[in-house]
């Protein structure tokens, strides 16, 4: 080993405690980022693979019965590959041990031979066989569904068919990439205790609905260089005079577009968060390095002066700034190892692959080497120029003793109160402005990194509120397997308990503004209803005007269109019919996007009369189990959610997961404000030892020397604070913007407790930090400080 | 007529001046710090020649320009005006690589400061320059020469201040330099240290035939000089040649 590089090892050994609060920085940053890159490699590779094996469709559409001969036809439309048609529909069901009534998504299962496209995986058991050769009929279940279920093979169920209660026997535990993720239709958030898949023989499931030689339900692929856009316009053509519902493309599927919200997510967060954390890494690089060359000013003279060239001497400094990018890179990685493999495990509370393990995305890692060893490269690089440059007989001469004023602020009358040790703060500060500045910036950041992990917290907080007590104030919400006359909510409010109950009509439909286009469910409601309210940002209940729509913000932002805009909506159901309306307000909601209209106005558009399709009641706790037991032995009622159980399943996985994210990002947070914070009493304390030493041999004890330093380093804290707390809702922002999708969304929330505990933890870490470097002022040796001045 | 006959008894130390090799040659060599009113004149020209083995002191008050003239000789600055040379290399037009060249190869340099690296040991030191020479003799050789063969595995804090100075002038040796600079080298050192130190120099102007400068404001210094150049505001305003070279002990400091 060459000596510099021995010189390297020895002064990186003196200087451990910086190089390593640097390198964990550094390694925050790179964790976060190698975390996040592996999950979406990790995510897209699983997805992919499991769409190509089990052959996802790429156009789906229902309909509402066409006999099976219009199968050709799909088969013959150009650029269409293989078609699947078959039957889909929702049962009510009455799973042992569940006082509610749920409801199952029955799929058929091909009459002959097996599944082409939307190939179920089997996880335990085998697919149903047709009754002729078992007494029963069979279903096979959906993992989600059946886990908290403990519904094994072999268990039993029942399930409302058309109106008739049968029983089945569970064959098998299924997956599909159909349903990678599960929700109710329309819905943001899983609902695995009331809402599963399940599929069944064709046979069984067509005669029961009388739908033997018809299909409702196709799935296609589309041959290679086909355009998705004509053949869902010609699938759409073909299957409109059988009640057809409009086709749509994978970009359009519930579980696809869930699972590309996530990766989505996680693209914000594998940019946002280590980009602000690698320059606090690059900033401390430059610090630390810009310190360590002019305390080597001499040796640098000296090197050169026997004939070191400028390469070598700048190559040893880079040395030393690549030392810690190596440190942090391998702490990176190592710490990205350990939290994608935890982090990885939180996506199976809502995504089913038949198998998803973390894959370290090996490019990040070579892609995060380049970027911090630039980032620091890029830290050091004036510094060391400066010192190459330097001409060795100038750099001999020691530097230029530091010209000092008084501060400004000694002008104002009260400056006669301050101590000389204040006074000697205030003079330094503003010595070194662009040194002082930085110092405070860096400690801003430090505050502002902290304000973000909470604003996750916070925001699950207030959606937990606000969209359960806020929006929702229904005990529960019971749906109708059809539309029917707006009299059967007679049939609701005479349940046991009921004190309360609003009808609504929800119909299928398409916005579309331009070219963006989005499928959901239009909310009739009453005009200013109680239980199911739409709310502004303000937050204010709106008033549901008699002509127009109100939409969610999000909805609006992704349609492009704002308020006294109109769109077109394209109904989905029954008679096919378009129709343009205004946007007359923006609703604030974080789940889902929905589009809101008056009841009553929404059945004039539909002209079918007064309809509606299920109610939100509001039901006496006393009578609840009495209400439910009602439930389960209405047929007409096809589905039930239970607002307390949503919000538990938001509370279990949406909150879970973020939870985890964000005691991730806050204890990368603090380590990144230990270590700015740390590192900026080191450096001033080095700075300083000299100026230090002499106070002391003039007869300053150890606490007066002590509070010059500590003094400069509050100073600068009590500055950078609100500096910080500003910065900080400003990442939190952006942040929140980066990671909203149309699935789940965070409102930006900033509470005082929020702010508090940043300021608190800065507030820590510096009185640490002074406490550290108290001790090593103790360490000073005081003849040696001063033996090198002239 | 008698046959000239060499006086056996005293042969002269070494052979005259002018037929040794010339190396150092300047011809109204100045160096002036910033310009127009802030101007500094540290050198105003200055006219001599050095040769091979010498040993010379360079005398003169403080801020009379000693160290940039050394300076220059050393190839760490380079002259404003004038003519500096080097066995008949221009080191006045020099670049910065042919500098780093002449300085890694032919130079070597001692200093007031000692600057060593402090996370190095003395033999580490030394061995640093080693690394970079083309011919360099051993560190312990090196350190031997200066009387520290004893302690070679201390660090630079473990050393007292003439240790350190004898460690920095093996680190300047034994690369084997053809030119010795020594900016003040016993400056901040007592007495009996400075002896070791200014004998160390002394040891290797003799053994190696190396040219010796060295800096110093103590006129009694001077007397170890083969020649003594005296510099007053930036003027050489004397060359004394010594008849006789005292030797370092019996210096009266
Ligand atoms: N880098 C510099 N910039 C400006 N003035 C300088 C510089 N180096 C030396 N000087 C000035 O040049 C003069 C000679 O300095 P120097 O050669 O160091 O003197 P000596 O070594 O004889 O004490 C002094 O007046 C000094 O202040
Ligand atoms: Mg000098």
């Amino acid at each position: 080993m060459s000596l510099l590089d021995r010189k390297l090892l020895r002064d990186l050994r003196a200087l451990k405690s910086q190089a390593l609060a640097v390198a964990l920085v550094m390694a925050c940053g790179l964790a976060m980022m190698v975390t996040t890159r592996s999950l979406i490699l990790s995510l897209s590779t699983t997805r992919d693979n499991y769409y190509e094996r089990h052959r996802f469709a790429e156009v789906f559409a229902r309909l509402k019965r066409a006999p099976n001969s219009v199968r050709d036809e799909l088969v013959k439309i150009p650029g269409v590959a293989t078609v699947q048609t078959g039957i889909a529909i929702q049962v009510t069901l009455d799973v042992p041990g569940l006082m509610e009534p749920a409801v199952g998504m029955i799929n058929s299962l091909p009459e002959r031979g097996a599944p082409v496209l939307n190939i179920p995986y089997l996880r335990a058991g085998r697919l149903p066989q047709s009754q002729s050769r078992t007494t029963r009929g069979e279903l096979a279940v959906s993992e989600a569904f059946a886990e908290p279920h403990g519904l094994k093979p072999g268990a039993k169920l029942s399930a409302v068919l058309n109106g008739r209660k049968q029983e089945f026997l569970i064959s098998g535990v299924a997956l599909s990439p159909e349903f990678v993720f599960e929700a109710p239709p329309g819905a943001a958030l899983p609902d695995n205790k009331t809402y599963g898949v399940f599929w069944a023989p064709y046979k069984e499931l067509a005669t029961a609905f009388q739908l033997y030689g018809a299909f409702n339900n196709v799935a296609l692929t589309l041959a290679p260089g086909a355009s998705e856009g004509e053949v869902i316009a010609a699938v759409d053509r073909l299957l409109a005079p059988y009640g057809g519902r409009g086709a749509y493309g994978r970009t359009n599927h519930p579980s696809h577009r869930r699972v590309d919200d996530e990766i989505r997510v996680l693209q914000g967060l594998s940019v946002a968060f280590p980009l602000v954390f690698l320059s606090v890494a690059a900033f401390m690089v430059n610090s630390v390095m810009s310190r360590q060359i002019t305390l080597q000013r001499e040796q640098i003279a000296m090197l050169k002066a026997c004939g070191f060239s400028n390469r070598q001497v700048g190559a040893h400094y880079f040395k030393f700034s690549l030392a810690i990018v190596v440190g942090g890179v391998v702490f990176g990685a190592a710490g990205g190892v350990f939290l994608g493999g935890k982090l990885v495990e939180m996506y199976h509370l809502f995504f089913r692959f038949p198998q998803l393990d973390f894959m370290l995305d090996t490019r990040v890692l070579v892609a995060a080497t380049a970027v911090s060893s630039l980032a620091a490269f890029g830290g050091v690089a004036g510094a060391v120029r400066r010192a190459v440059n330097l001409p060795p007989a100038e750099a001999m001469r020691p530097e230029a003793p530091a010209s000092f004023r008084p501060a400004l602020l000694e002008n104002f009358r009260a400056a006669r109160w301050f101590s000389a040790s204040f006074r000697m703060a205030l003079r330094n500060i503003q010595r070194r402005p662009v040194r002082s500045g930085l110092t405070c910036l860096a400690l801003a950041l430090a505050t502002g990194i902290l304000i973000v992990p909470n604003t996750f917290r916070d925001g699950i907080a207030y959606v937990l509120d606000f969209q359960w007590d806020v929006v929702q104030r229904q005990t529960v919400t019971l749906s109708l397997v059809e539309p029917q006359q707006a009299r059967a909510i007679a049939d609701f409010r005479h349940l046991p308990g009921v004190v309360l109950a609003e009808p609504f009509r929800y119909v299928p439909v398409e916005l579309r503004a331009g070219p963006i286009m989005r499928r959901l469910m239009l909310q009739g409601l009453p005009e200013r209803g109680t239980l199911s309210r739409v709310i502004d940002a303000r937050p204010a209940q709106f008033t549901l005007p008699a002509r127009g729509v109100v939409i969610s913000a999000k909805l609006a932002e992704v349609l492009r269109v704002k308020p006294g805009d109109e769109v077109i909506a394209r109904v989905l159901e029954g008679e096919e019919r378009e129709i343009s309306v205004p946007i007359v307000g923006l609703a604030e909601d974080f789940a889902g996007v929905a589009a809101y209209m008056q009841l009553d106005a929404l059945n004039r558009l539909m002209r079918e009369g007064d309809r509606i399709t299920g109610a939100h009641l509001s039901v006496a706790a006393g009578q609840w189990e009495e209400f439910l037991r009602a439930v389960k032995n209405t047929p007409r009622a096809a589905g039930c959610m239970i607002k307390a159980s949503m919000r538990d399943g938001f509370r279990k996985t949406t909150a879970q997961s973020i939870g985890l994210l964000q005691k991730m990002y806050m204890m990368f947070a603090v380590i990144v404000a230990f270590g700015i914070i740390y590192n900026s009493a080191r450096i001033s304390l080095s700075e300083r030892a000299r100026e230090l030493a002499t106070l002391r041999v003039l007869g300053f004890t150890r606490g007066e020397v002590g509070a010059v330093l500590v003094g400069e380093l509050v100073l600068l804290t009590v500055v950078a604070l609100p500096v910080g707390l500003v910065i900080g809702s400003g990442f939190a922002r952006g942040i929140l913007t980066a990671v909203n999708t149309e699935t789940v969304r965070l409102p930006l929330v900033l509470t005082a407790a929020n702010y508090a505990f940043a300021v608190a933890v800065v507030a820590v870490a510096s009185a640490l930090s002074a406490l550290f470097a108290a001790r090593k002022l103790a360490d000073i040796d005081l003849v040696s400080a001063l033996k090198a001045l002239d | 007529m008698t046959t000239a006959v060499e006086p056996i008894a005293s042969p002269p130390a070494q052979p005259p001046i002018e037929a040794r090799e010339r190396m150092f040659h300047a011809r109204g060599l100045a160096r002036i710090y910033g310009e127009g009113e802030a101007a500094v004149t540290a050198l105003a020209g200055v006219d001599f020649e050095m040769f091979a083995g010498e040993l010379i002191v360079l005398l003169g008050a403080s801020g009379s320009g000693k160290s940039t003239l050394l300076n220059q000789l050393g190839g760490l600055d380079s002259p404003t005006r004038g003519i500096l040379h080097y066995r008949g290399w221009d080191l006045g037009t020099a670049d910065e690589a042919g500098l780093t060249q002449f300085r890694r190869n032919a130079v070597g340099f001692v200093f007031q400061a000692y600057n060593l690296i402090p996370s190095l040991t003395a033999r580490e030191n030394v061995a640093l320059i080693a690394e970079i020479s083309r011919d360099p003799m051993s560190p312990e050789e090196a350190l031997h020469l200066v009387g520290l063969g004893e302690r070679m595995d201390h660090f630079p804090a473990q050393l007292s201040g003439g240790e350190q100075q004898r460690v920095a002038i093996a680190r300047a040796i034994a690369k084997r330099p053809e030119v010795l600079l020594c900016d003040e080298p016993t400056g901040a050192l007592d007495v009996r240290t400075g002896i070791t130190v200014l004998e160390a120099i002394e040891h290797i102007n003799r053994e190696l035939g190396t040219l010796a400068v060295i800096i110093t404001h103590n006129a009694i210094i001077a007397d170890m000089a083969g020649r003594v150049f005296t510099l007053s505001d930036g003027r050489l305003v004397g060359v004394r040649e010594n008849t006789s070279r005292a030797t370092v002990r019996s210096l009266a400091w």
